[in-house]
């Protein structure tokens, strides 16, 4: 199964391990990322938004206009540019003054969006392209014993103008993911909760407050780690962990996972493989909880 | 018996304009269409950091309050998490609306209550329209004040956290000039400059 790959900047960055992990499994599961030769900002959900509508739709469109030339659904890892794309090709289908100039903007650059281009999210690919048996069946060392609370934040579950390809409220794609590598999903109540986003740079405090939340109550229903689909919700949980946790003095310390480096540990890839030496809080505590779920299971056996 | 400022609306205060502004921006047309349910407000993620609910706002809007809103904190706390408007049970695009009033604030000269915001969204928007894409360590250098020392030591912490990580790029990454992408930056700001 092939696609045109949009990464995205952080993907590009802080987030690389995410698609490292990614591209990893993907020779497992029969599907193929073919990057988009040149994409650009996906016109990021409120930055440019606010500040220059026209330009936010203008640059989503001209990385719609190349995907469309590759004729492929478009895939991301990030769900922020899962957002941002769909909501420009719905505007760009709807608002026939914003198709206009839009079009005007891009066709100087060569460059034409006719409509139609599907954007979908990695895991949307995995939970219906892929499916979760498939994942099962690859699994090499089953993560038994493991409590992972998934984090699904909000834009994967929330897009408008598309159809969604999972609960916005009780999501579940993750969950099973989880359970198909042989891990326990955790039941707590802000898998769909906000991280703050972009409210790291501009308002610290607020964002984080907000992603003391997922991390309190994940940790307080004994999760081992924590996973997520979205770069922006892994820096803040992760990279941004230490700063919570001396800002509110309180004791966090629970690994953030991609949801593709979980799958990854399952099907016994080397955990540089997966890019886990460049989590900010350091995973070791998973490792050695496999290591002791491991030996019991060989004991029993 | 104190009253709230609702309760004091003068005839300088609101804007009869201001509705049919707000119609014409995305998501804005369906304005009218609030119930005043507050399932908004009570799923709001950032509520505690707001001076007002985005609720009250949408009142405020029907209201004609357009100098209340947009010196409101509340339109720059909006982390656009799209809550309020999966749940909305009148299909409004509230987060959208919040991305309008930034957009009217900082064309207008309205002072944000929270200095950075604008800065931001410029500097942000600047740094994609040069390169292509978004560079983190030149957005957060241009955000830090230079004179503010204890921000400049704990950026350079979480910079080093991250560096260490192999999480920063030391150049950032351009796309080819062959793409002629200036060129679309160029045309759009032709068609709708952002600010005078």
């Amino acid at each position: 199964m092939k696609y045109a790959y949009f990464p995205g900047c952080s993907i590009h960055a802080s987030a690389k391990e995410y698609a490292m992990a990614a591209q990893a499994i993907n020779k497992y599961l029969d599907v193929e990322l073919v990057e988009i030769p040149e994409w650009n900002c996906c016109g990021a959900i409120d930055a440019v938004y606010a500040y220059n509508p026209l330009l936010s739709i203008s640059l989503s469109a001209r990385n719609l206009a190349l995907a469309e030339n590759m004729k492929m659904d478009v895939v991301t890892l990030c769900s922020a540019c899962y957002f941002t794309l769909n909501r420009a090709s719905n505007m760009l289908r709807e608002n026939g003054d914003m198709k206009g100039k839009v079009d005007r903007a891009i066709n100087d650059a060569g460059l034409n969006y006719a409509g139609g281009v599907k954007v979908r999210h990695y895991m949307d690919i995995i939970a219906n392209d892929v499916g979760f048996e498939k994942i099962r069946q690859q699994v090499k060392s089953p993560l038994r014993g493991l409590r992972v609370a998934p984090y699904y934040g909000c834009l994967i579950v929330r897009p408008t103008g598309i159809q969604r390809f999972d609960d916005p409220e009780h999501p579940t794609s993750m969950d099973k993911v989880i359970q198909a590598v042989g891990a326990e999903a955790v039941n707590y109540p802000d898998k769909t909760s906000c991280c703050g986003a972009s409210l790291a740079i501009t308002d610290e405090e607020v964002m984080m407050e907000m992603t003391k939340h997922p991390l309190l109550t994940a940790k307080n229903a004994k999760a081992d780690c924590i996973v997520t689909p979205c770069p922006m919700c892994h820096f803040n949980l992760d990279a941004k962990q230490k700063d919570i946790e001396t800002h509110f003095d309180i004791d966090i310390g629970i690994p953030v996972l991609y949801i593709t480096q979980l799958v990854g540990l399952a099907f016994g890839l080397p955990p540089k493989e997966l890019g886990l030496h460049r989590n900010i809080v350091k995973p070791d505590s998973i490792f050695e909880k496999l290591r002791v779920s491991g030996q019991a299971t060989a004991k029993a056996a | 018996m104190e009253h709230s400022k609702f309760h004091q609306i003068t005839r300088e205060m609101s804007d009869p304009a201001f509705i049919e502004e707000i119609k014409k921006m995305p998501g804005g047309d369906k304005i009218l269409d609030c119930i005043q349910c507050g399932v908004c407000a009570g799923s709001c993620h950032a509520r505690f950091a707001m001076d007002y609910s985005p609720m009250q706002v949408l009142k405020m809007a029907h209201l004609g309050l357009k100098k209340e809103i947009l010196s409101s904190s509340t339109i720059w706390i909006c982390a656009s998490c799209y809550t309020c408007a999966s749940r909305c049970p009148r299909g409004l695009d509230i987060p959208a609306i919040m991305s309008g009033f930034k957009n009217m604030a900082m064309k207008s000269n309205v002072t944000a209550p929270i200095a950075l915001k604008p800065k931001f969204h410029k500097t942000f928007t600047e740094i994609v329209g040069k390169y292509g894409r978004m560079y983190e360590p030149e957005l957060q250098i241009k955000l830090t004040e230079k004179t503010d020392v204890g921000a400049l030591m704990h950026n350079a912490s979480l910079g080093l956290r991250m560096f260490r990580k192999g999480k920063i790029s030391l150049q950032p990454s351009k796309l080819s000039p062959s793409t002629h992408f200036t060129d679309i930056v160029k045309n759009v700001l032709k068609e709708e400059a952002p600010k005078k």
